[in-house]
Parts: C-alpha cells; sequence; structure tokens
C-alpha cells in the first residue's frame, strides 16, 4: 500500500497515443491518489514542459505520432529536467536501449502491472517527503 | 444451481481474458472492465479499418502498414488480448521481410481473431449481467 504521511499528491504525466492505454493506467494511477495530466504524443508532452509544468513522474510510450518517446525524453532531459522519474512504457524490442540512451530512469514492458506502478510511485513519494 | 453454472463459465472466460483489467473494477467504478473493452473495440475497429485502407491504397508501403498495426498491437496490450497480439506480431514480421502475401494472411488471422475476442467479451458481460453481483454466504441470527 502506498503511503503518504506528508506533502501533495504525486503528479504523474501520461505521454500516450493509445486512448485505452491512457485510460488503464489513468486508472491505475487513481488507485494511488494522483494527479494526472496526458499528452498524446512527444511534442505535447515536450511543450507542457517548455510552459513551465512540473511533475514528479512521466510514464511515456516509445512509438507516437509527431515525435517519439525517447526524442521527447531526450530534449526534455535537455531542458534540465533532471529531477522528474521518467519511464519508458513499451512493448517494442529495442525500446529499452531506445529510451535508457535517451535519459530515462526506468524502463517497464507493457502491459504496466500495478506493482510495478506501485512501487515508482512510492520510490517519488519518498523522494518527494525527503525534501520537505 | 444456474446463478453458479453462469458465475462459473464467467470465471473461465475471465481467467482466459483479462485479469489485471478487472482488478481495477471498485465500487466507484463498477463497470471499468467494460468501459475499457467498450474503448478497446472503438479503437481497435478504426484501426484494422485504417490498415485495411492503408493496405488498399499504398500497396507494398510496409512502413506505413507498419505503422498502423503498431497501434492495433498497442491497444491489445491493454486488455491482454494476446491471441490478437501474437497476429499482430506475425504481421509486422511480414512487414519487416517486405512479404505481402505473408502481411494479408496475417491480417486475415487478426481480423479473425478481433472478431472471436468480441463474441467472447460480449458474452463475458452477458454472462456477467445474468450471474448478478457475487453473493456471499450469510448466517442468519438466532440459535
Amino acid at each position: 500500500m502506498v503511503s503518504n504521511a506528508q506533502g501533495s499528491p504525486v503528479k504523474a504525466f501520461i505521454v500516450e497515443d493509445i486512448r485505452v492505454c491512457t485510460f488503464v493506467l489513468s486508472a491505475m494511477l487513481r488507485m494511488f491518489n494522483c494527479e494526472i495530466v496526458v499528452a498524446n504524443n512527444g511534442k505535447e508532452a515536450l511543450d507542457f514542459f517548455l510552459e513551465g509544468k512540473k511533475f514528479d513522474i512521466v510514464l511515456c510510450d516509445k512509438n507516437m505520432p509527431i515525435m517519439s518517446g525517447p526524442e521527447a525524453v531526450k530534449k526534455i532531459r535537455a531542458l534540465g529536467e533532471t529531477d522528474v522519474m521518467i519511464v519508458g512504457v513499451s512493448a517494442d524490442e529495442n525500446a529499452m536501449e531506445a529510451f535508457m540512451s535517451a535519459g530515462a530512469d526506468v524502463f517497464v514492458d507493457k502491459p504496466m502491472k500495478i506493482e510495478t506502478l506501485e512501487t515508482m510511485i512510492q520510490e517519488v513519494m519518498n523522494k518527494k517527503n525527503a525534501m520537505i | 444451481m444456474e446463478y453458479a453454472n453462469l458465475r462459473r463459465q464467467a470465471a473461465s472466460l475471465k481467467r482466459s481474458l483479462f485479469d489485471q483489467v478487472e482488478d481495477l473494477q471498485d465500487e466507484a467504478s463498477p463497470n471499468f472492465a467494460e468501459e475499457v473493452v467498450s474503448l478497446f473495440f472503438k479503437d481497435s475497429a478504426r484501426l484494422v479499418a485504417n490498415i485495411e485502407q492503408a493496405m488498399e491504397k499504398y500497396p507494398g508501403d510496409f512502413n506505413r502498414w507498419d505503422a498502423h498495426m503498431q497501434q492495433l498491437k498497442g491497444s491489445c496490450f491493454s486488455i491482454g488480448a494476446s491471441k490478437m497480439n501474437n497476429e499482430c506480431t506475425s504481421f509486422r514480421n511480414s512487414c519487416g521481410q517486405e512479404n505481402a502475401e505473408g502481411c494479408r494472411k496475417s491480417f486475415q488471422k487478426v481480423k479473425r481473431e478481433h472478431a472471436i475476442l468480441r463474441q467472447k467479451l460480449e458474452s463475458y458481460f452477458q454472462l456477467l449481467r445474468q450471474a448478478g453481483p457475487a453473493r456471499t454466504a450469510t448466517r442468519s441470527g438466532g440459535k
């Protein structure tokens, strides 16, 4: 069970073009009381960061129109966004290598398991609480 | 007896389908699984049509065919549609080999699995509705 004795909810950012994947992932994040924002491709995701929006965790698909996940991750990191946990999520071969070399912290195979997400959310919460 | 049979049939279908999606169902979202499935079929019907159109309008454009199938494959993962997912993979492999005939055969299988899945899931939800909510045995008070 994810616990957060103090502090604000985790701000989660889903970057995914497939609606049903977003729907399921959002439901999982709501189980952990996360605030959720969604972008439909890498460029939209990058625009959020360019506008100064902050997130605690980014869950990013690989193959999307306009801008891919790894490309977006690389550009987000290049903005100096080093604190946010970026998770690459994909069923594609070679996705892990693409995400990790772009600067993601973690790679998870699709479909995301609730237990895996819980562990990552708890890690983010622990980090947030340690900074208070 | 009838109720128990219906619940058993629904459980059997469920095991082969999408346990994790149903785990996300709760009192606040009692129809979550059905909503996911409904969304999946809306998306997947559109994606299947896109692939069909791409294969007709852009013969030999394997990159385009593959890009469309990739989206459908990603969608399959979200509800644990493993058989359909396998056929999507087969199609993508044929694209990689630039094997148009292989793509056509795989695509027929994708459509077949899609139809079977729809039928199974419709039966599943119908069974659930017929069976009603799960009951728990209670012991009445008094000695």
